[in-house]
């Protein structure tokens, strides 16, 4: 169907004496979303960070095993995390744009990464982004406005549209929509859809539904093990792990 | 039912309330078809009025337990076996409703047999009957403890209440073959023969949802069957 973006090979991390992620192996699929779900405390978001390398900062943090990015170990000495985080995007959980104007947050990736020559290609790459990102229409005539004067939904939207702009190949979110009303939430969830025939898109989410919605493979993440990986279909009608099966019915496990 | 209890338990209640009526919609359903038979072994036209006018009931079980399972879908959004048991749920209600009509057939036809004289033949239906009946509180037996292997045998061997209708068949064709003047209560025995032939049909149908519920499968379509008919009474 899809070939592997990324390729986790028995993954290991721990911080400190804490043992976070016990021997990981998976496949991120190319064009494709995968869900990562769990109780809090599994191991989801540890796992996600360390794809674009954001455990980096934290000093307690060692990460062990293979995780190689197109065939390419991204914890190679060779690979400078910044670039690499141009290429692995990721969207959090509260929408964090920049103090800035709407067009300066978008413009800033292209920007220090100098992936555009002159100010007619960053205004072109600008509104590609935020035509991408579902929210040109509402932004277009006030692009010199504070990002941060924008409604949540809308500010989650502006961070979608500021991660693509630097045409990352994969982008990571960390509960995208957990702030966002119903209605923004549909129109994030609408947004991966349509991403995902460019991107490879890992999402974590506390929300099962969403999980079911937007991704079509699911990982269930339990106490630092991955307990169970497949189509997003098979994990939620028919799971093979009783802890898979007591976590999405909302059961204690 | 998976031992672990839900962490939301309203959500165990409503699930164990739908069960709880599916199993009430099985006795009443089997209480249809026991007044039924008993209508046609003894050719009596009250019993037979008063099966016709018990299966309005299982019209209500039908609809209460299609529409508490889909307020709780709509509520709960239930995931895995929760999500199988509630669409096995409807579709069980449904079968259990037809399995009320066929029923109810077999007493508007006891209702005609009812002004005729004794025929013969009516113990081998009487006998089919009682099988019949067995297979049903057998299946809802299976049903309550979501017993997946009770419910395989049952749809395994449901193959003998078939060669009961074939062989009931062949007797009655014979029947009227060599009696002119049967031809009508003949006729109302065979429908009634196929009406229980059709209702472990049913049962089998629930045998498949039971194995859907515990398995999260399919059961498959290999059940045995058995011979289809000729239309001759003698091969």
């Amino acid at each position: 169907m899809t070939n592997v973006k990324i390729s986790n090979r028995h993954v290991d991390v721990y911080y400190g004496d804490n043992h976070a992620i016990k021997d990981v192996s998976i496949d991120i699929l190319d064009k494709t979303v995968t869900a990562f779900i769990g109780p809090s405390g599994c191991g989801k978001s540890t796992f996600l960070r360390c794809l674009n390398r954001m455990n980096d900062t934290i000093s307690s943090c060692r990460i062990t095993g293979d995780i190689l990015m197109d065939g390419e170990d991204i914890y190679a000495k060779s690979v400078d995390p910044v670039q690499l985080r141009a290429r692995v995007g990721m969207v959090f959980q509260k929408p964090n744009p920049f103090p800035k104007s709407i067009y300066d947050n978008v413009a800033y990736g292209p920007k220090i990464h100098g992936l555009v020559d002159n100010k007619t290609d960053l205004d072109e790459v600008v509104e590609l982004s935020l035509k991408r990102a579902a929210i040109w229409k509402e932004v277009k005539d006030r692009l010199n406005e504070s990002g941060t004067s924008l409604s949540g939904g809308q500010q989650q939207r502006l961070c979608i549209a500021r991660a693509i702009a630097t045409a990352p190949e994969v982008l990571l979110m960390d509960e995208p929509a957990s702030a966002l009303d119903p209605i923004a939430t549909a129109q994030i969830e609408e947004l991966i859809d349509e991403l995902r025939h460019q991107y490879s898109v890992v999402i974590v989410t506390h929300s099962m539904q969403q999980a079911a919605r937007v991704s079509q493979k699911t990982a269930f993440f339990h106490m630092g093990d991955m307990v169970e990986y497949g189509d997003t279909t098979e994990i939620f009608t028919n799971p093979v792990d009783q802890r898979t099966q007591d976590y999405i019915t909302g059961r204690f496990g | 039912m998976p031992e672990n209890t839900h962490i939301v338990s309203a959500f165990d209640k409503d699930l164990a309330e739908i069960q709880n009526k599916i199993s009430e919609m099985g006795e009443h359903a089997a209480k249809v078809l026991t007044t039924a038979l008993k209508a046609v072994k003894k050719r009596d036209a009250v019993l037979a009025q008063e099966a016709i006018d018990m299966d309005k009931v299982l019209d209500n079980f039908e609809e209460e337990i299609e529409e508490r399972a889909t307020q709780v879908i709509a509520l709960r959004q239930p995931m895995a076996q929760d999500l199988r048991v509630l669409i096995s749920a409807i579709k069980i209600a449904t079968t259990l409703e037809r399995i009320g009509d066929l029923s109810k057939n077999i007493a508007r036809r006891a209702l005609y047999l009812s002004d005729g004289g004794k025929i013969k033949i009516t113990g081998s239906i009487v006998q089919m009957g009682k099988a019949t009946r067995q297979q049903l509180d057998s299946i809802m037996t299976a049903h309550k403890s979501l017993d997946s292997d009770l419910a395989v045998e049952i749809w395994q061997t449901d193959v003998e209440l078939d060669e009961m209708y074939n062989s009931i068949f062949r007797e009655v064709v014979t029947y009227m073959m060599d009696d002119s003047r049967m031809i009508g209560a003949g006729s109302q025995l065979l429908f009634i023969a196929k009406n229980l032939e059709r209702i472990g049909d049913h049962t089998t149908h629930i045998s498949e949802m039971i194995y859907y519920i515990v398995n999260g499968k399919p059961l498959g379509d290999e059940r045995p069957k058995g011979e289809p008919l000729g239309f001759r009474a003698e091969d």
